[in-house]
């Protein structure tokens, strides 16, 4: 265990904290927005899956990074777009949907997978290079662990403060807001309330897809089922255990990055307890959160609730 | 112009043809996702058909896969007809399975059916306690019951990964060791089976029997009856005095104990060792099949025959026209959804709307 505690180790579990923390918190901060807007979407880790497989097989045939996260993200939106049908303008319950989304998802991306690689191994491409910030990066220590991540780490914490500013400085924000408590007063005011459901729905999982695709392109050089490993279910545990509020969200999932972090650490360093102990203690973690957050002050009054006029 | 319009009335009719389509949609889908991956269509699904029913010894091993799909189905429709959203069964099939394997080493040496009533006994009662656990978690704390049953199933795959993977119950060899798996069981615990098929074993009865008793359950019992009150109306139901804390408990009690059944079919009827890999995708599968089932117990026991035989059919497939085996839950998927918007549609009705009214 005392492996653990050297400097070169935490100064490598908190680097390794924001590295874990970018794709889950992509996908929490663009489905506070879906949230918000009163729509329940459980397909979270499903789009991520997609984003991450799209990403990889774009990588792989043009070796483009830029590309493979575009179609992260247009994947994503894809996977929005099926959805916001479904709960928008079919008004299929919304828990129903995401599961359904998240079983097809699983099924086809890994159907695809097969036939991509047919019998032999999964072709690989260059994972991204870390994007130093000049002069903050050789700051001893705090250089380590803060300035000296991916970019797309940097864009996830900025995307927190942007989407804050969104949802509560801007009209679309407030209206979005409002969908989700009481759309009957945006309906009666003659806003399309579907066309806002779509919008919110989009942002969610366009920013999802994103994570997907960070998650595929900065951790591994090839695609592996179940890559996702229930990142995209931590994200909505988040958001409740967040109280729907940006900042909440941010915290909580640096708690769930952090041990995550430390979980890759434990299997690195063959510490002597068994790593599954450490595998599971983010989803311990996620539910022990929920305990502590039983009044859900924040929530929004509408949410999973389809609208009918 | 066209616009859609409620339906007031139901027209059997109407829903008939809705899921007809939908069944035709989901393999037209499907065949478009084997004509893009350029695989031969017609060989394909032939050889879904010669793997799945062309002779009884296809058509027991399409029953032995359906067992375990029709009672993590039969877990869903326990819940779902509540509303309640547990997507607890994967985790529930893996205690299930671990406290059966619990049992089989504690009782080892009883009488053969003393001893494989104790297994299948301690196999629900390890489900019902996960169940249990989300059902307390939502009454006490209010933890979102969706949350918590995933976040138990990766908890109980981490744990059953520990136990066979270097904890006290891997197996002795390096075979066991390299696929994480237990010792063999022991003859005397292993589900008996049926007509000599050496396929189909004792865990279909309960499944059947399972699904028999879910639908007098349902349907017949005041209990039933607070199941689906639970989910037209809680509110109304809290009204009327009924305690619905104490109803989410047992319905989640009841509904982990079939989705443990599940676990106990498949190791001991099945694979006679305990492996995680084996009991991978039956919950949500489940799901699924619950779903397509109509929620109801004779529509999940159909489904989940018809995706026994999908399951059994794609090892052909995979042989024959080289199609890998995760089309099946892509299959499965796609008819999810396509039933899905059936389930919706058939509520509806085309309207022709006159000009200027």
């Amino acid at each position: 265990m005392s492996e653990l505690f050297q400097e070169a180790v935490i100064i490598s579990i908190l680097a390794g904290t924001f590295r874990v923390m970018t794709p889950i918190l992509f996908a929490a901060i663009g489905e506070l927005v879906t949230q918000r807007a009163g729509i329940w979407n459980m397909g979270v880790e499903g789009t991520m899956i997609m984003g991450a497989f799209t990403s990889y097989i774009v990588a792989v045939e043009t070796g483009s990074q830029h590309l493979a996260i575009l179609s992260g993200i247009l994947s994503g939106m894809v996977m929005g777009l099926i959805t916001a049908f479904m709960i928008a303008t079919m008004r299929v319950d919304h828990f129903i949907t995401g599961l359904g989304l998240n079983l097809l998802v699983g099924g086809l991306s890994l159907f695809w997978f097969r036939l991509y690689v047919g019998g032999g191994y999964a072709p690989t491409f260059d994972s991204l290079d870390n994007f130093a910030i000049p002069i903050l990066n050789t700051i001893p220590i705090l250089g380590d662990i803060f300035f000296n991540q991916k970019l797309l780490t940097y864009v996830a914490f900025l995307s927190v403060p942007i989407v804050w500013y969104f949802l509560y400085r801007t009209r679309w924000g407030l209206e979005l807001r409002c969908l989700g408590e009481n759309p009957k007063a945006l309906d009666i005011k003659g806003l399309n309330v579907v066309l806002r459901q779509y919008v919110a729905i989009l942002i969610g999982s366009s920013f999802t897809g994103l994570g997907g695709a960070f998650l595929m392109l900065a951790f591994s050089d090839r695609f592996q089922p179940d890559l996702t490993a229930g990142k995209g279910w931590l994200a909505i545990v988040a958001i409740i255990a967040g109280k729907w509020l940006p900042k909440g969200v941010f915290i909580a999932v640096l708690v769930f990055a952090f041990l995550g972090s430390v979980a890759v650490h434990v299997q690195i360093l063959d510490v002597n307890i068994p790593y599954q102990i450490f595998l599971a203690l983010p989803y311990l973690a996620s539910i022990i959160l929920l305990i502590c957050m039983r009044k859900k002050i924040n929530q929004p009054a509408k949410l999973g609730v389809p609208y009918f006029r | 112009m066209i616009r859609l319009e409620k339906r007031i009335e139901v027209n059997n009719a109407w829903i008939a043809l809705m899921y007809l389509s939908a069944c035709i949609i989901g393999f037209l889908l499907t065949a478009l996702l084997l004509w893009l991956s350029g695989t031969d269509i017609s060989k394909a699904f032939y050889a879904l058909y010669k793997g799945s029913m062309s002779s009884q010894k296809t058509i027991f091993s399409s029953l032995s896969k359906a067992t375990p799909l029709i009672l993590t189905g039969l877990a869903t429709v326990v819940a779902f007809r509540a509303k309640v959203w547990s997507i607890g069964q994967e985790g529930q099939v893996y205690s299930g399975a671990m406290s059966a394997y619990m049992a089989s080493l504690m009782f080892f040496g009883l009488p053969v059916w003393i001893y494989l009533t104790l297994i299948i006994g301690f196999g629900a009662l390890g489900g019902a306690f996960l169940g249990a656990l989300s059902a307390v978690l939502k009454n006490r704390f209010n933890v979102n019951e969706i949350i918590s049953t995933v976040m138990l199933n990766y908890i109980m795959i981490f744990f059953l990964s520990y136990m066979v993977g270097g904890g006290p119950w891997t197996g002795v060899g390096d075979v066991a060791l390299t696929y994480s798996q237990s010792n063999p069981i022991d003859d005397t615990a292993k589900l008996p089976f049926l007509f000599d098929s050496r396929k189909l074993h004792l865990g279909f009865v309960l499944a059947i029997v399972c699904a028999l008793a879910c639908h007098i359950l349902i349907n017949l019992t005041p209990f039933g009856y607070e199941i689906r009150a639970m989910g037209h109306n809680s509110i109304a139901l809290k009204y009327r005095g009924t305690n619905t804390k104490k109803t989410l408990l047992y319905l989640m009690v009841f509904s982990g104990a079939i989705a443990g059944l599940a676990g106990v079919s498949e190791i001991f009827g099945t694979n006679h060792s305990l492996k995680g890999d084996t009991l991978v995708g039956l919950g949500f599968t489940g799901i699924i099949v619950g779903m397509i089932g109509g929620l109801t117990p004779i529509g999940t026991v159909i489904a989940g025959v018809v995706f026994g035989g999908l399951a059994s059919g794609s090892v052909y497939m995979k042989i024959i026209a080289k199609v890998p085996g995760t089309l099946v839950p892509t299959m499965e998927g796609l008819f999810l959804l396509t039933f899905l918007i059936a389930g919706v549609a058939s509520h509806y009705k085309i309207v022709r709307l006159k000009k200027d009214v």
